[in-house]
């Protein structure tokens, strides 16, 4: 009997980095593979948890506010090597807000202060006093189809890189309002700015995701097909509101 | 002589609210922010015509409350000037004193929005606060609740008054250190106290950021806590115990440190009602209210506008609940879990300005219950954002077929789903929704009246 295929979603400190409902988007996972028969195990790391996140298969971090942050930066830290080894390894991750910021090589308060970041990638955000808050919609460089990725961001810093972007802006700020660029991409390593949450109103990126998660550890998968009128709705009501 | 843009103030609002009237439109907000933009001192006026003042803040629960203590202490005075229908920036202020405007007031009681407290000090000097609990609320609009709370705690710090604070809720908690004058209140460990909370809240200490340990949940963060620094509730000075439902009323006994008022009743379930009912009756009770008085208002409390407000139909009941945070709705759907009768439930979702534009909280409210319910037969999903709600529901694992998806117009939504044959109707709206459906409801009822149901 073939054996049932099997998915480990690991939330990186979901009891502080929970933010603007992007717990969403481990339940979407979750969701949108059991309706596929696959198994899932969502395993909730935190400060009192010990190793074996190597055996993850998609990674979750959200953001936090300050003091959030602040509660679990040198926890963090401290998984820099493992996450860079995860990221080199073709593993899906997907990092938002706060969890994207920490993804580089710095955050640069209003002090101008540096603190310093995971340095997985080379870029830095920098603290502005206006707060870029509101829906946003881009167009994704990631060949989904449809082409538009929708959500809402709520961020005091600009991240600046010129490394290969999630989207291109077609209504909000993304990484810094000034070059149109929304998140990042590199392996199957999302950053984002985006809320919403995220996943549930764009399936075809949440699937996106379980696909390639599927594929580095079973070889090439379809998905099957789901009814996904209610997440359209969602996802075009936002397009027609604020596009 | 008086400041001449006083009197044009006033006859700027007056007109103003004249006109809304006319129109059949709700004028709690506008003529207030005409008559404070002619006049800024007019808060200034407010405050010096009030003998005493409160000012009632906090994420949840503040518009009960105030309710509440109107109720409780109208039966002493009139001379009364009170912002009850949950307009709390200054222009709700203002617009209360045009409505009821007085040469001298004993009481001034006021709602403020957790935004505007600050701005609000500034002119209105109270005799006592009262703080009722902090939230996430809107998170686009006050930022993340650290900043609210410290920019509150930097607005009390000067102030020379009476703090009456929840002594279950750690953010409130740590006020009691910015006066000797601090009267603790809170609700004791009962029947729906949990080990274990399910919604994801913030749980670390105000004081030192350590994890909190808790013994009892009462309900979000609220219970009883403790932190390895030393930090834990403070004693209570008033508290509410032994709580016990029958039909839709709670039963408890209001203990302070010298009385007991056993067997008090109150028409409204859900322990954020009771905390509700905590903070009021601890304010009275300082303020000197007689207890028998205390007892039977308490008894005979009716809400209006929306929340768990009722309207009777023929073969139905429709219960009006406003939600407008995670908590919040959280709240509502474990009160609606215990009513047994066969339910339909409308969530209206909008995005205004007043409701947040953004809608992702609705992912942090626990809808688990809501897929539980065994008594469910249908969930309309309306509003500009209804479609997130359906969403929502759906990735609860509600069943598809009880989902009823309907357009944005909630008149429309109201109509069909008071076609459902259940024996309860909820309609959870979110704060811009409310008003306009509570205007529906009335509406239909007017009319079902007329046709003698």
């Amino acid at each position: 009997m073939k054996k049932k295929m099997e998915l480990n979603i690991v939330h990186l400190y979901p009891d502080v980095l929970n933010l603007y409902g992007d717990l969403g988007n481990v339940l979407c996972l979750k969701k949108r593979c059991e309706w596929r028969g696959l198994k899932v195990n969502v395993v909730n790391h935190n400060v009192r948890s010990g190793r074996g996140l190597e055996r993850g298969d998609i990674f979750f971090l959200g953001g936090g506010s300050d003091r959030s942050q602040a509660i679990v930066y040198h926890h963090l830290m401290g998984l820099g090597p493992v996450l860079k080894k995860v990221i080199a390894e073709e593993k899906v991750v997907l990092a938002i807000c706060g969890g994207y910021q920490l993804l580089g090589r710095c955050y640069v308060d209003s002090d101008g202060k540096e603190i310093p970041g995971l340095k997985i990638f080379d870029f830095i955000t920098k603290s502005s006093k206006n707060r870029l808050i509101g829906n946003i919609i881009i167009d994704n460089l990631l060949g989904l189809k449809p082409l538009n990725i929708v959500g809402f961001e709520n961020h005091g810093g600009r991240t600046y890189h010129d490394l290969q972007a999630l989207g291109t802006v077609r209504s909000g700020f993304g990484n810094n309002s000034e070059d149109k660029k929304e998140g990042l991409v590199y392996r199957n390593c999302i950053g984002t700015y985006m809320h919403g949450p995220l996943l549930p109103k764009n399936p075809h990126l949440a699937d996106h995701l379980i696909r390639k998660a599927l594929e580095r550890k079973y070889g090439n998968q379809e998905l099957r097909v789901l009814d996904d009128s209610f997440e359209y709705s969602a996802h075009d009501k936002v397009k027609k509101l604020y596009l | 002589m008086k400041d001449p843009r006083y009197y044009l103030s006033i006859l700027a609002g007056k007109s103003v609210m004249g006109v809304l009237k006319l129109m059949g439109r709700k004028a709690t907000s506008l003529p207030g922010k005409l008559a404070v933009a002619v006049y800024p001192e007019l808060l200034k006026e407010i405050n010096d015509r009030c003998k005493k003042k409160v000012l009632i803040t906090g994420t949840n629960g503040k518009t009960t409350t105030n309710n509440i203590i109107n109720h409780i202490m109208r039966s002493a005075t009139g001379r009364i000037i009170s912002n009850l229908e949950g307009s709390n920036m200054r222009q709700g202020l203002a617009s209360a004193f045009l409505k009821n405007k007085k040469p001298e007031y004993d009481w001034g009681f006021f709602e403020i929005d957790e935004g505007s407290f600050p701005g609000i000090v500034k002119y209105i000097r109270p005799d006592y606060v009262v703080v009722t609990n902090f939230f996430r609320d809107q998170l686009d609009r006050y930022g993340e609740i650290e900043t609210t709370v410290s920019r509150i705690r930097d607005h009390v710090k000067s102030l020379n008054c009476t703090f009456i604070l929840n002594a279950d809720d750690p953010f409130v908690a740590q006020f009691g250190q910015l006066s000797k004058r601090a009267l603790f209140y809170g609700v004791k460990r009962n029947m729906l106290s949990s080990r274990k909370e399910v919604i994801v809240e913030t749980r670390f200490c105000p004081v030192c950021s350590r994890r909190l340990h808790y013994r009892y949940f009462n309900y979000g963060h609220l219970g009883e806590f403790r932190c390895p620094c030393g930090f834990r509730n403070p004693a209570y000075d008033y508290y509410i115990s032994r709580i016990k439902q029958k039909a839709n009323r709670y039963h408890f006994d209001f203990f302070s440190r010298k009385k007991v008022l056993k067997g008090l009743s109150f028409p409204y379930t859900g322990l954020y009602n009771s905390y509700n009912c905590a903070a009021a009756l601890t304010f009275c009770f300082a303020a000197g209210a007689d207890p028998g008085v205390i007892r039977k208002s308490l008894e005979t409390f009716e809400y209006k506008l929306g929340r768990l407000e009722d309207f009777r139909f023929r073969n139905t009941t429709v219960k009006l609940v406003l939600a407008k945070n995670p908590i919040g709705l959280t709240q509502v759907l474990h009160n609606i879990s215990f009513d047994r009768r066969p339910k339909a439930l409308l969530l209206l979702l909008n995005d205004n300005i007043a409701d947040g534009r953004d809608v992702s909280w609705i992912w942090d409210a626990d809808f688990n219950l809501l897929a539980e319910m065994k008594d469910l037969k249908a969930v309309f999903c309306s509003g500009r954002r209804g479609e997130d709600m359906a969403l929502r529901i759906k990735y609860a694992g509600i069943s598809l077929d009880l989902i009823r998806r309907t357009d944005d117009d909630i008149r429309s939504s109201i109509r069909k789903i008071l076609k459902e044959n259940v024996g309860i109707i909820y309609i959870i709206p979110t704060y811009t929704a409310l008003f306009e459906t509570r205007n529906v409801l009335v509406d239909y009822q007017k009319h079902f009246d007329r046709k003698g149901g």
